[in-house]
């Protein structure tokens, strides 16, 4: 955060050289006088600068709590820049981006690529701190909504659930570093595991979801933008429609979703798609007129209303799963690491066996080591393999490996995966006990049964991890101590002082042989598909502590260590998909509002129609502040040739409420017609219930290459009702009053820019700017409210 | 070992799963003694969470493994178990006996067996509540805390003070019993006893609703607040009395109305009473049929209500008449 103060834009200056006092004075004087005479002079908006651009910029926004400026471009490249146009950083994600977002707290921007991925990168450095696959196909729309602060202060008593992991646990482990002689392309990893644990530890102080949408009907929620909660898909969510006492279902096919947003309480989703309109009931009412772009509105109000719950099991979830990926990372690396290690010792040690054919003997390469211990004999073909092909030097750079090996496995057990485990069961046990609060949390599917299953599972790892290192430090021990007895022998045979070498230990030599020579027990509980053999003691140990709670599966001492992790894994999966499923099925469609249609041609295009959604706090719902209500602005062009209107916009507002009271219609909203020679390039509701357009000189005309931008005041526009009776006519918006407007309007600001424009347009609220792009490639940003006061000054004047 | 540290810390699954790796991997390599503890852990704990019988009969077992000469930390948890046992079905004469037992296992100099000491007369005061002997009662605990206080035993410290708000909360003195809640609770939090702490929130929440019904949303709020921590590593009796203070909250709210949502009150009901069920405690399981004998009285559910009335009675008449009070000592 530090890395960027909020800076007030200077006053006025020109885009190179910095203002002398002077002529910042001027520019101030200046400026006054402009804003006085804004509506009389026609230029309220400053220019900030005007800068080129090298390239096509594709989809920008503005970050919602610092200066900053995400802009992605035609190839994908993502650049954020400052205020000042200092740019920070640029990335290349190798993937199609598709949508753009940043996080509430503006500390990650997400992407939506082509294929589905949910990329989120760290403002600070650009660097990617998470990829989820949650689409199959292009994400069109992201949104992300926090919760507000101000509802949350009525129910202090279920806020005050802390996370004890912190108090009792040190920082959890990271990703072991992969170090030693099999280095891959690690430091950049290591880094970004280090950004993941920052990343989830400060995210999840505040509850807020991410929406995405795809071209293909699908909605996915995700808290904190990591932990999947939910995901519809429109075409089959069944869609009632209480028209004239009948109720009436409706499906839409083929959709694919334009706009998303959530409503800051969380309560109301407002989302744009174009599909087909079917009635279920009678499936040949359905006409081409049917294929159009729809409002939705979705009810989750279970987000809302179970956001203190929801919260509480995302947050422990999600560092579960963190903890999870860290354990699969040290299974993985162990296994290397000491498959690396028995590579060369088989490698070395294979020869013997060759040698003994060779010699015509038919003996195993065990029996000769017992012989030679036993001081029986030492055959030609043994001494041949100990003195020449294995050598001194050759035993004791096997003997090095296998103690580096060792070490590195004691390492990444005691650092890594011990304390990854521990803090997943201590997790898991806060995550039962919430689950045991039946009339919580079982509506939002923590279940009950599978959060135990899954303690037991982790209280198997527990012991499984427990006994992976005794058994490793066995193994190591027996390895140290046959190699010095070989290195001994070795020595022996070549005549030379013995006196270097530590003392062995023969019985030890004699189980080395016997259950080591040949298998590899590490090995066997590193890998998922071997059955590890155990002593019939500990199998009736393990029985009999069944009768005082011990675990009721008594064959998992059998089961490898990496396979009681991916059971693990399996049922936590399980357990978590339970309130997936539980909340994506309370998600209901509330309300349908079919747009305009749109004929099959220029389907394609009309998911580029600029629109946006916005919520406004009510006004009048002030003095209840633990539970507002917010009103929804929808505003979209209309194509033209649709419901047969040329260079129209409309402004829809209070769809939601509309839907939840049928009594009350207060559905409603206006029309606008762009002047003839003008054509709208891109709209965005601004705050305060303002709307921004950018219109371009059409081609043909000749006011080509100039452009406008417009900020209309919605209030001072008259919104007229209108009625929602359908299926009777589909398209009701016909019905609006439609406003001319003009470019002198008295109905807001409006500006004159001297370039032909192109999308996209970026509003700040925060900060009151605006970017927009010239299709000359030129940025230029504006400053869309000088001051407040003198906002409120115009408003006056303009009454 | 870290058992111990976590039942502290208040997690009961970590201590069964920490106890489990020791039992299962230190087998062959752990002294008797230590391992025997590992056995008393996990008797404990199935005695918490799954009532006496599977305790007792892990004890036997346990008894078995471990012939006499170790086994004196077998000895006691068998006595422990029996007290509480006891004192749940309200037979009190024994409860007293097993106490004087307690006391005698001790050393009689002082300073020495100080864990044993206390353990004995904590008993002994909880054995003097259940008999109604509030001022006794008070005077054991009294002296205990300052012992406790003396040898810088904090946990039990702690402990102490929330038996002395128990006991000011019986006798009816719900204003008394708010520091010493308070004080407990401070105490745990300042050592990060969490289970501690709840259930000495829930203390202060069932000494606030006693003391009208003004306070029962101060009082659910607080057992709001405890409840996570209690349902999740809270053994069957104070999941059951959570449920019970829960339930009585909605009840004494004059806002709450019954026949509006009678499922707040009814399924906390319904989870104490299947916990007490396993743990036999016939005088928290009566108080539970008569609050659930009351709401269906509310609601208009006669034949439910009737039912509840029955059991209500029945663990009455078992509470005030222990007829089988020989089979106490046996198992």
């Amino acid at each position: 955060l530090s890395l960027f103060p909020p800076v007030r834009p200077p006053k006025k200056t020109s885009p190179k050289k910095p203002p002398t006092k002077q002529q910042a004075a001027m520019a101030e004087e200046q400026m006054e006088e402009a804003s006085s005479s804004a509506a009389a002079s026609g230029t309220p908006f400053q220019l900030q600068f005007d800068k080129p651009i090298p390239f096509q910029i594709k989809l920008a926004e503005w970050n919602p709590e610092k200066d900053l400026l995400a802009m992605v471009t035609d190839d994908s490249k993502v650049l954020l820049h400052r205020f000042n146009w200092q740019r920070l950083w640029t990335i290349s994600p190798g993937k199609c981006i598709t949508s753009i977002c940043w996080s509430p707290d503006g500390k990650i921007v997400a992407l939506g690529t082509e294929d589905g991925f949910v990329l989120l990168h760290d403002v600070e450095n650009g660097k990617m701190l998470r990829s989820i696959k949650s689409h199959d196909v292009a994400i069109i729309c992201l949104n992300w909504a926090e919760d507000e602060p101000l509802s949350r202060t009525d129910k202090e008593d279920l806020l005050s659930y802390e996370d004890r992991t912190t108090r009792f646990f040190p920082p959890a482990p990271v990703m072991p570093r992969i170090g030693g002689l099999n280095s891959g392309d690690t430091g950049l990893a290591d880094e970004n595991e280090e950004a993941i644990q920052a990343f989830s530890s400060a995210s999840c102080q505040r509850f807020n979801i991410l929406c995405t949408g795809d071209k293909d009907g699908c909605i996915c929620f995700s808290i904190f933008g990591i932990f999947p909660i939910g995901k519809i898909n429109i075409n089959k969510v069944p869609i009632h429609v209480q028209s004239s006492g009948k109720r009436t279902s409706y499906r839409l096919q083929d959709v694919s979703i334009s706009k998303v947003s959530l409503s800051r309480n969380l309560h109301q989703l407002v989302l744009l798609c174009s599909g087909k309109l079917i009635n279920t009931d009678n499936l040949s009412l359905s006409n081409d007129l049917s294929v159009g772009v729809h409002c939705l509105h979705l009810d989750t109000s279970i987000f809302s209303n179970r956001k203190n719950e929801l919260h509480q099991v995302s947050q422990q979830a999600s560092s579960i799963q963190d903890l999870v990926e860290v354990v699969r990372a040290s299974i993985s690396m162990m296994s290397k690491q000491w498959s690396n290690a028995m590579n060369l010792f088989h490698e070395k040690f294979s020869a013997l066996p060759s040698l003994l054919t060779a010699h015509g003997m038919e003996s195993s390469s065990e029996d000769e080591f017992m012989s030679l211990l036993f001081g029986t004999h030492t055959s030609p073909a043994l001494h041949q393999f100990l003195v020449s092909s294995l050598g001194e030097a050759g035993l004791k750079r096997i003997a090095k490996t296998i103690e580096s090996a060792g070490r590195e496995l004691r390492i990444v057990v005691s650092e890594h995966l011990q304390p990854a485990v521990e803090i997943i069961s201590f997790r898991l046990a806060e995550l039962r006990g919430l689950a045991r609060w039946r009339s919580r949390f079982q509506n939002i599917g923590l279940d009950e049964k599978l959060m135990d299953g899954v303690t037991e599972r982790v209280g198997m790892l527990v012991v499984q991890v427990e006994r992976f290192s005794r058994v490793a430090a066995t193994v190591l021990y027996l390895f140290q101590n046959f190699l010095s007895w070989v290195l001994k022998c070795v020595k022996i045979l070549l005549s030379e002082p013995t006196d270097q070498v530590p003392s062995t230990n023969s019985e030890l030599v004699v189980i080395f042989l016997k259950f080591l020579l040949d298998k590899d027990p590490i090995k066997q509980l590193l890998e998922t598909d071997q059955i590890f053999e155990w002593d019939i003691d500990t199998a009736k140990h393990v029985e009999h502590l069944v009768v005082f709670g011990g675990f009721t599966d008594t064959k998992f001492l059998e089961r490898s260590l990496a396979k009681q992790f991916s059971e693990l894994e399996e049922s936590l999966k399980e357990a978590f998909l339970m309130p997936f499923t539980t909340v994506s099925s309370q998600i209901h469609c509330q309300g349908l509002l079919p747009l305009y249609p749109v004929t099959s041609s220029d389907a394609l295009s009309s998911t580029s129609t600029p629109a946006s959604i916005a919520f406004y706090k009510d006004k009048d719902s002030q003095h209840n502040a633990s539970s507002y209500s917010s009103t929804d602005y929808i505003c979209f062009k209309i194509p033209d040739g649709s419901l047969n209107l040329r260079n129209f916009v409309a402004v829809i507002k209070d769809f939601c409420n509309s839907c939840s009271t049928s009594n009350t219609p207060s559905l409603s909203g206006f029309l606008l017609h762009i002047p003839v020679e003008y054509e709208c390039v891109d709209l965005s509701l601004y705050k305060d219930n303002q709307v921004v357009l950018l219109l371009s000189g059409k081609s043909s005309s000749e006011n080509a290459g100039r452009s406008w931008m417009v900020m209309l005041q919605t209030e001072n526009l008259s919104f007229s009702q209108f009625s929602r009776t359908f299926p009777a006519n589909y398209y009701n918006l016909q019905e609006l009053e439609a406003l001319e407007l003009q470019l002198d309007t008295d109905y807001g600001k409006v500006r004159s820019v001297p370039h032909p424009l192109s999308t996209p347009l970026a509003v700040s609220a925060s900060r009151g700017v605006a970017c927009i792009f010239s299709s000359r490639r030129h940025a230029l940003v504006y400053i869309l409210d000088e001051d407040e006061d003198e906002d409120e000054d115009e408003g006056s004047e303009m009454e | 070992m870290r058992a111990t540290a976590w039942e502290h810390y208040g997690s009961a699954p970590m201590v069964r799963m920490n106890t489990l790796v020791y039992a299962t991997c230190f087998a062959d390599a752990a002294s008797s003694s230590e391992l025997s503890l590992a056995y008393v852990k996990l008797i404990e704990q199935l005695a918490v969470f799954k009532g006496y019988s599977a305790a007792f009969c892990a004890l036997k077992l346990a008894e078995e493994k471990f012939p006499s000469s170790t086994n004196s930390q077998i000895h006691l948890l068998k006595m422990q178990l029996l007290h509480e046992r006891a004192l749940h079905r309200g037979h009190l004469r024994i409860a007293q006996q097993i106490c004087d037992e307690f006391g005698v296992l001790s050393s009689s100099v002082s300073g020495v067996d100080i864990e044993l000491k206390t353990e004995a007369s904590l008993r002994r005061a909880r054995t003097l509540l259940a008999a109604k002997q509030f001022s006794q009662a008070a005077a054991v605990a009294n002296s205990l805390f300052t012992t406790c206080y003396k040898y810088n035993m904090q946990v039990e410290n702690a402990s102490v003070l929330l038996l002395l708000a128990e006991i000011h909360r019986k006798s009816d003195n719900a204003v008394l019993g708010l520091p010493y809640a308070l004080a407990s609770q401070s105490f745990c939090k300042s050592f990060n006893l969490d289970l501690l702490e709840a259930s000495a929130t829930l203390t202060l929440a069932e000494l606030w609703l006693a003391l009208g019904s003004n306070h029962a949303k101060r009082a659910l709020s607080l057992v709001y607040q405890s409840l996570p921590m209690i349902l999740g590593h809270g053994g069957l009796e104070l999941r059951a009395r959570s449920q019970i203070v829960l339930a009585k909250c909605h009840l004494t709210d004059p806002e709450f109305s019954v026949s509006e949502d009678p499922c707040a009150v009814l399924d906390p009901l319904n989870q104490a009473a299947e916990d007490l069920q396993v743990l036999e405690y016939h005088e928290m399981a009566a108080e539970v049929y008569y609050l659930k004998a009351m709401t269906y009285n509310h609601l208009g559910k006669e034949y439910e209500r009737e039912e509840a009335a029955a059991r209500f009675k029945e663990h009455v008449t078992a509470l005030e008449n222990p007829r089988d009070e020989e089979d106490s000592l046996v198992y």
